[in-house]
C-alpha cells in the first residue's frame, strides 16, 4: 500500500463525515457547554440605558464631559470573486482577528436562559422577541454606574464575579460579535448621553468608553434637540428598522443620563430558498388557522431533538446559524423555554451543538414559514424577579461612581425591551431595544434518511452568530401580525 | 439552491446546473484543487471538469450530499493530474500531502494484502467515527478538504506546531489501526 491508495481511500469516506467537516471545528472537548451569544442573521437591535434622573433638583456645576466618538475595528470586505483568493486570504484574516477565546461560558449561559425564561414565557399567546445580548450590554454599563449592593446585585445575574471580570468579558464578547464586512452586520454600539448640567466622574465615563465601545454626547435634557439626536443615534445604528419606537425614546429635564446600547445584524441564507417554490399553507394560531407563505427547500444537514422538540438550522453565508424548535403537539414554545433540555439545547453553543446526542444527519424537507415578528415589553418585574432590585429605589440604589455629587438620589425608573425579527427566501433581518430610564427617586426519534420540517404551528427561535452565541430568541405564534 | 434541485436541473439536462453548481460549490472545490495543486490555471481546469464529469454522471446517479460528491471529482481529478505530470510540474501541494500520508501507510511488518479502494474507504471511515469529533473535523479538512495546517491551527486557537503534531499523531494512530486490521484478515 502506498500513499496514494491512503489518498484515495480518504477520498471515499462516508459522506456524513465530509458533511460533518463542513461546519466550524469542534472544540476539544470541555467539561462545561458553552452557550450563546453571538450574532448571526439578519438582525437588528437597539437597546437604550438610560434617563438617570434627579429629585432634590439642586444646581450642579457644569463640568465638560469627555465627547467621544467609538472607534470600531476596521475589516475586509467578503470579496465578490470567488477565484480572488488573495482577497478570500485577506478576508478571513481579517474575520480571524476579531475571534476571542470566551473560554468557559457557563456565566452567560446562566443568565442567557434565566433572563429568556423570566421574559418570554409571559407570552399571552403573542409574539415575542427578546435580544439576551443587546441586555446583558445594557445592564454590564449600568454595572459599570453602579456600586454596592445595587452592582452586586447586577454582577451575580450576569454572572461575574467583580467589575473587573466584566469588562473584560463585555469587551470579548463585543469584539467576537462584530462583524462588517458586507457580507454579515452584526454591529453592537452603545453611548452615554449626558446631562450637561451635571458633573459625571470621568473615570466611570471613561471606562465606558473604551471597554464598551460607547460614544458619548452631552447636552441640554428635555430639549427636542437633544432627544432628536438620541434619535438618531439609534435609527443609524439600528438602519432605521425601528423608527417608530425610536421616536419613542424621550430624555425629559430631570434625565441625568442615558445609557443606551444597540445591535444591527443581517445576514443571507448560505443556501436561500428558492422564491418560486414559495406557496400559501396553514398556519395553526393559538386563535385559529391563518394562510401564511411557507419557504419550502430540501437538504442534506443535521437534525436535532429532544423530548418535547426537534430542531434544524438554518446557516447564514458566512457563519452563524438561524435555529426553529418546534414543540412537540400539545407543548407551546412558552412551556418549551422551561423545559430544561430546550433550555441546555438553545443555550448551548453553536460549535457545541454537534456533540449534542440526540441528532444525525439525513434529507430535511423544510417548509418555513416567512415571518416578521416584533414586541415590546417591561423587563423591570422580570429584573426584580431575577434578583435586580436596588437600582430601582432611590433610598437604596448606590449610583456612587457616576455622579461627583453622590448626595443627588438616583434611580432606574423604566425598563423596556423591543425588538423585531423578519425572514424570507434570501434572509433575515431584525431589530429591537431595550429603555432603562433611571431617574430619582420531544418527539420520538426522526427516521433513518428523510424528514418533514414543517413550522405549522407556534414555535421558538434563535438566531445565533459567527462566535457561536444567541444573539436573539423568539417565540412565533403569528408569522405575520 | 437547494442541492435537489441543481440535482433536478442535470436530470432535466439544464445548462443552468453547472452555473448553480460552480455557485454554490466553486468555492470549495477551487479551494480543494488549489490546496493540492497549486496553480490557479490547473485547479481552474479541475474545477470546469469537474462540472463536465458530473454532467456524464447525473443521470443517472442523485446524490445524497453533493458537495461530497463534487468535491470528491476534484479529488480525483487533482490527484489524477498529479500522476500525470508531476514528473515535469512540481505541485508542492500535493507532494506535501502524500508524503504526510506516508505517515499512514501500514508497516512492511504488516502482512501484505489486496484490499479494494472502497474497502480501505469504510475502514479509514470506521477509524474516524472513533476519533474524538475535533480530531475528526482536524483530519478531515487537512487529508479531504486539504486545508493548510496554519488555517486549521487559526481555526483550533492553537499555534500551527502545536496543530501538526496532533495530524501527526492522528497519522499515526491510522496506520496502527490499519496495521491491527491487516492482522485481523491474516488470522
Amino acid at each position: 500500500m502506498k500513499s496514494n491508495d491512503i489518498y484515495d481511500g480518504i477520498t471515499d469516506i462516508r459522506d456524513d463525515l465530509i458533511a460533518g467537516a463542513n461546519a466550524e471545528p469542534k472544540k476539544r472537548k470541555r467539561q462545561i457547554k458553552q452557550l450563546w451569544f453571538s450574532a448571526v442573521a439578519a438582525v437588528l437591535v437597539f437597546a437604550v440605558v438610560g434617563g438617570i434622573m434627579f429629585r432634590s433638583g439642586g444646581r450642579v456645576e457644569l463640568h465638560t464631559a469627555a465627547i467621544a466618538q467609538a472607534v470600531y475595528p476596521e475589516m475586509v470586505q467578503y470579496p465578490s470573486d470567488p477565484s480572488d483568493y488573495a482577497a478570500i486570504d485577506a478576508w478571513y484574516s481579517s474575520k480571524a482577528a476579531q475571534r476571542r477565546d470566551l473560554g468557559d461560558v457557563s456565566d452567560l449561559q446562566s443568565f442567557f436562559s434565566r433572563s429568556s425564561a423570566a421574559f418570554l414565557t409571559d407570552t399571552e399567546e403573542k409574539n415575542k422577541v427578546y435580544s439576551p445580548l443587546n441586555v446583558y450590554m445594557a445592564l454590564s454599563m449600568l454595572a459599570q454606574v453602579t456600586d454596592g449592593q445595587s452592582r452586586e446585585q447586577i454582577l451575580t445575574l450576569l454572572g461575574s464575579d467583580s467589575m473587573e471580570d466584566l469588562r473584560k468579558r463585555v469587551n470579548d464578547v463585543w469584539n467576537a460579535n462584530y462583524r462588517d464586512d458586507g457580507a454579515l452586520t452584526s454591529i453592537l454600539a452603545n453611548s452615554l448621553w449626558l446631562n450637561e448640567n451635571l458633573e459625571f466622574k470621568q473615570d466611570a465615563m471613561d471606562i465606558l468608553a473604551e471597554d464598551f465601545y460607547a460614544s458619548s454626547y452631552r447636552g441640554k435634557m428635555g430639549s427636542g434637540e437633544f432627544n432628536q439626536a438620541l434619535q438618531d443615534w439609534l435609527n443609524e445604528q439600528t438602519g432605521g428598522l425601528l423608527q417608530e419606537q425610536a421616536g419613542n425614546v424621550k430624555m425629559d429635564r430631570n434625565t441625568i443620563l442615558a445609557l443606551a446600547s444597540t445591535v444591527y445584524y443581517t445576514g443571507k441564507w448560505n443556501n436561500d430558498f428558492w422564491k418560486e417554490a414559495t406557496a400559501s399553507q396553514t398556519f395553526h394560531t393559538p386563535t385559529g388557522d391563518r394562510e401564511i407563505d411557507f419557504m419550502h427547500q430540501s437538504e442534506w444537514d443535521l437534525y436535532f431533538w429532544g423530548d418535547h422538540f426537534t430542531s434544524v438550522r438554518q446557516r447564514f453565508e458566512t457563519g452563524g446559524y438561524m435555529w426553529f424548535l418546534l414543540p412537540e403537539k400539545g407543548v407551546t414554545p412558552e412551556e418549551l423555554l422551561n423545559d430544561a433540555e430546550a433550555q441546555e439545547f438553545l443555550f448551548t453553543n453553536d460549535k457545541y451543538k454537534n456533540d449534542w446526542p440526540k441528532m444525525h444527519s439525513l434529507t430535511i424537507n423544510k417548509s418555513i414559514p416567512k415571518f416578521d415578528v416584533s414586541s415590546q415589553f417591561d423587563l423591570i418585574s422580570g429584573l426584580m424577579s431575577l434578583g435586580v432590585t436596588d437600582v430601582f429605589d432611590s433610598t437604596v440604589s448606590d449610583f456612587t461612581p457616576m455622579l461627583e455629587d453622590e448626595s443627588i438620589p438616583v434611580r432606574v425608573s423604566e425598563v423596556s425591551h423591543a425588538a423585531r425579527v423578519l425572514i424570507d427566501e434570501d434572509g433575515s433581518t431584525a431589530a429591537a431595544f431595550t429603555v432603562i430610564m433611571m431617574t430619582e427617586g420531544a418527539p420520538t426519534a426522526p427516521p433513518e434518511e428523510e424528514v418533514d420540517f414543517v413550522l405549522d404551528r407556534p414555535f421558538l427561535f434563535c438566531i445565533t452568530g459567527d462566535s457561536g452565541l444567541p444573539l436573539f430568541v423568539g417565540v412565533v405564534n403569528y408569522p405575520v401580525e | 439552491m437547494d442541492d435537489l434541485i441543481i440535482i433536478e436541473l442535470y436530470h432535466r439536462r439544464e445548462e443552468q446546473a453547472i452555473a448553480e453548481s460552480d455557485k454554490k460549490y466553486g468555492g470549495m472545490c477551487r479551494s480543494i484543487a488549489l490546496r493540492l495543486l497549486g496553480y490557479r490555471e490547473d485547479a481552474e481546469e479541475c474545477v470546469n471538469d469537474t462540472w463536465y464529469a458530473a454532467w456524464n454522471k447525473m443521470p443517472p446517479e442523485r446524490p445524497s450530499f453533493l458537495g461530497a460528491f463534487f468535491g470528491r471529482i476534484t479529488r480525483n481529478l487533482s490527484v489524477s493530474r498529479w500522476r500525470r505530470d508531476h514528473a515535469q510540474k512540481r505541485y508542492d501541494g500535493m507532494e506535501i500531502m502524500l508524503s504526510e500520508l506516508e505517515d499512514c501507510v501500514p508497516s512492511p511488518d504488516a502482512p501484505e494484502q489486496e484490499i479494494e479502494r472502497h474497502q480501505l474507504a469504510e475502514l479509514i471511515s470506521t477509524w474516524l467515527d472513533g476519533l474524538e469529533q475535533e480530531e475528526q473535523w482536524l483530519f478531515i479538512r487537512r487529508y479531504w478538504y486539504g486545508d493548510l495546517v496554519k488555517d486549521l491551527a487559526a481555526e483550533t486557537e492553537e499555534k500551527a506546531n502545536s496543530c501538526a503534531q496532533r495530524l501527526r499523531r492522528l497519522r499515526v494512530s491510522l496506520r496502527d489501526f490499519l496495521d491491527a486490521k491487516s492482522i485481523e484478515v491474516e488470522l
